[in-house]
C-alpha cells in the first residue's frame, strides 16, 4: 500500500532521504525510529507530496504520489506531532469541516459518534478546540482519519508528549485502526511505543534506513541496544 | 465547488467568533448610522435654509421699491448652492467652498458663508460622514479581518492538514477572499439597500441629475473598493511569514494609501502648478479690464470706439441724438467686456486646478483610495467640477439680470438719465428664480476615466498577483 522505491530527496548538497526503498501492506504498523534530523519527517512529507523526490518515487496504492497527487491523498490521513485544527472551531465542527473537504460529509450524529468511538470525552465535543489538550486534538485526527475511512494513515510523532495514559489510549486506537486493514506508517522518537505498537520497525540515520526488521523478532532491549548502537557510532 | 463553500461557511464561522472584529464591525456600523443621520438633518436643515433664504431673497427682489435698473443691478440678489442628496453621504468640498453667493453688476463675489469657518481647526482632519467611514474605516475592519487569513494557518499548523487534503492555495485564497467580502456585504447590504430605496424616492424631487443611477454607481465602486483591500490583505498575509508581520505590512500600505500619497501628490500639485493669490487674481482681471486684454483696446480707448460704432450705425453725430440711452448701452458693454476677462483668467484658474487635480488623478494608480475620493465626491456633486459647474451657472444667471438691467436703462430712459429713470416690479418679475441643476454623470465619469481605469487595474493585478503567487510558491514544509 505505502512503497519507497530509490527515494531520495536533497536539499543541496545536504542529503535529507538517501535511496529509501521501503514497503508497507494493509495491516501493518511500521514504526520509523531515529534522531531528530535522522529523514522521518522528510520521508513522510514525501509520501504526502508536500515535497517532490529529488530521485525514486513514493508510490501510494501503487501510484506515483507526484503524478496523482489528489487520488493518493484521498487515500492518506495525516496526523503531524501537534495537531494543529482550527481553535475557534469546535471539535465536531472541525472533524466535519476536515470531512466535508475530503468529500466525505457526514451528519452531526455520525460525527459525534466518530468523535466518542475515538476516545474524545462527551462533553468536549461541542467544545472549542482552544479548550483541547494535546491528546485531544490527536483523538480528533484518530477521528478524522475514521470518519475518511483512510486507507493509510501517517503520523509524525504523535504522541510526543503526550502523558502515558493519553498515549496508551492513542495506541490502542492504532492497534483497532491496524485490526481495520489501515496501512500506517508512524515516524517516533519512541521506542516503547514503537515495540509496543508496531509491527515493524526501521532505523533511520542521516537519510538512510539502517535496519528494517518484524518487531516480533527483537526485544525491547534487544532494540534499543540495536538503537543506541546505530546512534553511537 | 463543494470544497470552497466549506471554506467559505468555515472562515465566517471563525471571523465570527473573534471578539475584535465583532466589536470593530459594531463601532463601524454604529458609525455609519450616526454618520448617515447626522448627514440626513444636516441635508434636511440646510434644504430648508436654502428654500426659505431663496424665497426670502426672492420677495426682496421683486417687492423693491422703483429705481433705476442698474441700481437694481447692484441692489443684487443672492443665490444658495443646493445641497444634493448624495452629500448627505459624502461631504466632499462643500464644507470648504461655501453655500452661497452674492450676485451684482461689475463684480463676481466669491462663495459666501464655508461650514468649515464654523469649526475649530480639527476640521483639517475631515469630518465624519458616511464616506469617511466606507474609504477610511472600512479598510481598517478589512485588515483586521484578513490580516492573519493565511499567516493564522500557517502558525497553528492548519495549512498543513489543509494541504493534506489537497486543497490548493488558489481555492484557499478565493476562499478567503469570498468568506471576508460575504461578511463586510452582509453588513453593508442594509445601507445599500436603504441608500437605493431613499434614492429611488428622491429621484424626481432633488437637484443632483440621474440620483438612482448615481447610487448604483456609487455602490458598484464601494463593492470595488472593498474588493481590492481585501484581496491585498488575503495576498499581504499569504506573503508573510507572521500574522505581526502581515498586520505591520498591511496597517503601513493603509497609511500609505490614505495619508502620504494623497498628501504627496497634493504637495507636488501645489508646488509644480500653483495658484496665485486672491489679490494677485483680483488685481490681474482688474488690470486686464483698464488696459485691456492682449491685442484689446484699454478702457476709454474701448469707449470711443463703441461712441463711434453706435454714432455710424445710428448716423447720428452725437449721442444725445441717439433713440436709446448710451449710458446703458455703455454699462453693458462694461459688463461684457469684464466677463471676457473674467472667462480669460477664471479659466486659467481652471487649468492650473485641473493640471493639479490630474497629478491627484494618475496618483490612484498608487492609492486606491484617492480614486475612490475623487469618484465618491464626483458622483455626490461635491467635488471641484460641481463647484466650478455652480459658479459657472450662477456667473451666467448674473450675466443676464445685469444685461436686462442695463438693457432696460439704455432701451427706455432717455440720453443722459440715469436716477430720474425708475423701473418696477414689471422689469423685476422678467428675472426668473434661479434654479440650479448639477452636471450629468457623463461628465463625472469623462472627468474621473483615470480614476476608474486605476480601480479596474488594482483589482485585475491584485487578482493576478494572488493567483500567480498561488502556483510559483514553494513547498511550505521542505
Amino acid at each position: 500500500m505505502l512503497q519507497a522505491i530509490d527515494l531520495t530527496k536533497k536539499y543541496g548538497d545536504f542529503t535529507a532521504v538517501k535511496s529509501l526503498n521501503l514497503s508497507i501492506d494493509p495491516g501493518q504498523i511500521f514504526c520509523l525510529l531515529g534522531a531528530n534530523g535522522a529523514g522521518k519527517s522528510t520521508t513522510i512529507n514525501l509520501f504526502l507530496n508536500f515535497i517532490g523526490a529529488t530521485k525514486g518515487k513514493a508510490l501510494v496504492g501503487n501510484m506515483d504520489v507526484k503524478a496523482n497527487p489528489k487520488k493518493t491523498k484521498g487515500l492518506i490521513s495525516y496526523i503531524p506531532e501537534n495537531l494543529m485544527l482550527y481553535k475557534n472551531l469546535t471539535g465536531l465542527e472541525n472533524l466535519g469541516f476536515f470531512c466535508g473537504l475530503a468529500r466525505n460529509p457526514l451528519s452531526k450524529d455520525e460525527l459525534e459518534h466518530i468523535l466518542l468511538q475515538s476516545g474524545l470525552q462527551c462533553d468536549f465535543i461541542h467544545k472549542r478546540v482552544h479548550s483541547y489538550s494535546k491528546g485531544m486534538r490527536q483523538k480528533v485526527g484518530i477521528a478524522l482519519a475514521r470518519a475518511r475511512n483512510s486507507k493509510i494513515l501517517l503520523l509524525d510523532e504523535p504522541t510526543s508528549g503526550l502523558d502515558p495514559k493519553a498515549s496508551n489510549e492513542f495506541s490502542e486506537l492504532l492497534l483497532e485502526m491496524k485490526e481495520n486493514g489501515v496501512t500506517i506508517l508512524m515516524a517516533t522518537h519512541d521506542l516503547f511505543r514503537a515495540k509496543d505498537t508496531g509491527t515493524h520497525i526501521g532505523i533511520m540515520k542521516e537519510g538512510q534506513l539502517l535496519e528494517n526488521f518484524n518487531t516480533d523478532s527483537v526485544s525491547f532491549l534487544d532494540l534499543e541496544s540495536l538503537y543506541l548502537k546505530h546512534m553511537k557510532n | 465547488m463543494k470544497v470552497l463553500k466549506l471554506l467559505i461557511k468555515k472562515e465566517i464561522k471563525i471571523a465570527l467568533r473573534q471578539r475584535l472584529i465583532r466589536i470593530m464591525a459594531i463601532i463601524i456600523i454604529l458609525l455609519l448610522s450616526t454618520a448617515l443621520w447626522a448627514g440626513y438633518i444636516t441635508y434636511k436643515q440646510q434644504q430648508e435654509n436654502v428654500r426659505l433664504a431663496q424665497e426670502q431673497r426672492r420677495s426682496e427682489w421683486l417687492h423693491q421699491i422703483d429705481k433705476n435698473p442698474h441700481t437694481a443691478a447692484h441692489y443684487g440678489t443672492f443665490v444658495f448652492k443646493p445641497k444634493t442628496l448624495l452629500s448627505l453621504f459624502d461631504f466632499g468640498l462643500d464644507t470648504f467652498t461655501g453655500t452661497s453667493k452674492y450676485l451684482e453688476a461689475h463684480y463676481q463675489h466669491e462663495f459666501m458663508f464655508r461650514p468649515a469657518q464654523e469649526y475649530s481647526s480639527t476640521i483639517r482632519f475631515g469630518q465624519l460622514s458616511a464616506a469617511l467611514v466606507f474609504q477610511l474605516l472600512i479598510p481598517l475592519l478589512i485588515i483586521f479581518l484578513s490580516f492573519n487569513s493565511f499567516t493564522s494557518e500557517k502558525e497553528n499548523g492548519t495549512l498543513r492538514l489543509l494541504m493534506s487534503q489537497h486543497v490548493s492555495y488558489s481555492t484557499i485564497a478565493t476562499g478567503k477572499i469570498m468568506a471576508n467580502l460575504l461578511i463586510l456585504f452582509s453588513l453593508l447590504i442594509p445601507f445599500f439597500t436603504l441608500a437605493l430605496i431613499f434614492s429611488g424616492s428622491y429621484a424626481n424631487t432633488d437637484v443632483i441629475q440621474n440620483l438612482s443611477f448615481r447610487v448604483l454607481l456609487l455602490l458598484a465602486l464601494y463593492v470595488l473598493y472593498i474588493i481590492i483591500f481585501v484581496t491585498l490583505s488575503v495576498w499581504v498575509s499569504m506573503l508573510s511569514k507572521t500574522s505581526r508581520n502581515s498586520l505591520l505590512v498591511l496597517l503601513s500600505v493603509w497609511v500609505l494609501f490614505t495619508v502620504i500619497v494623497p498628501k504627496a501628490s497634493t504637495n507636488i500639485g501645489t508646488q509644480t502648478t500653483p495658484l496665485p493669490s486672491l489679490k494677485a487674481f483680483r488685481s490681474a482681471i482688474a488690470d486686464d479690464i483698464k488696459n485691456g486684454l492682449d491685442g484689446d483696446l484699454s478702457a476709454p480707448e474701448r469707449r470711443k470706439e463703441l461712441e463711434k460704432t453706435y454714432l455710424e450705425k445710428y448716423k447720428k453725430d452725437s449721442l444725445h441724438q441717439l433713440p436709446l440711452n448710451f449710458l446703458g448701452i455703455s454699462l453693458q458693454a462694461g459688463e461684457d467686456y469684464a466677463g471676457k476677462v473674467y472667462d480669460y483668467h477664471w479659466r486659467k484658474l481652471e487649468q492650473t486646478i485641473e493640471k493639479q487635480n490630474s497629478i491627484s488623478s494618475w496618483a490612484s494608480f498608487i492609492s486606491p483610495y484617492i480614486a475612490i475620493r475623487n469618484l465618491s465626491m464626483g458622483l455626490s456633486s461635491t467635488d471641484v467640477n460641481a463647484y466650478f459647474h455652480f459658479h459657472k451657472h450662477t456667473e451666467t444667471y448674473r450675466r443676464n439680470l445685469v444685461k436686462k438691467m442695463n438693457m432696460d436703462l439704455a432701451e427706455n430712459s432717455r440720453n443722459g438719465e440715469f436716477f430720474e429713470y425708475k423701473a418696477d416690479e414689471n422689469l423685476w418679475k422678467t428675472i426668473t428664480p434661479f434654479t440650479y441643476t448639477t452636471t450629468s454623470v457623463k461628465r463625472v465619469i469623462t472627468y474621473y476615466f483615470i480614476e476608474i481605469i486605476a480601480i479596474i487595474t488594482w483589482i485585475l493585478l491584485l487578482l493576478l498577483a494572488i493567483y500567480s503567487y498561488s502556483k510559483k510558491i514553494k513547498p511550505i514544509y521542505a
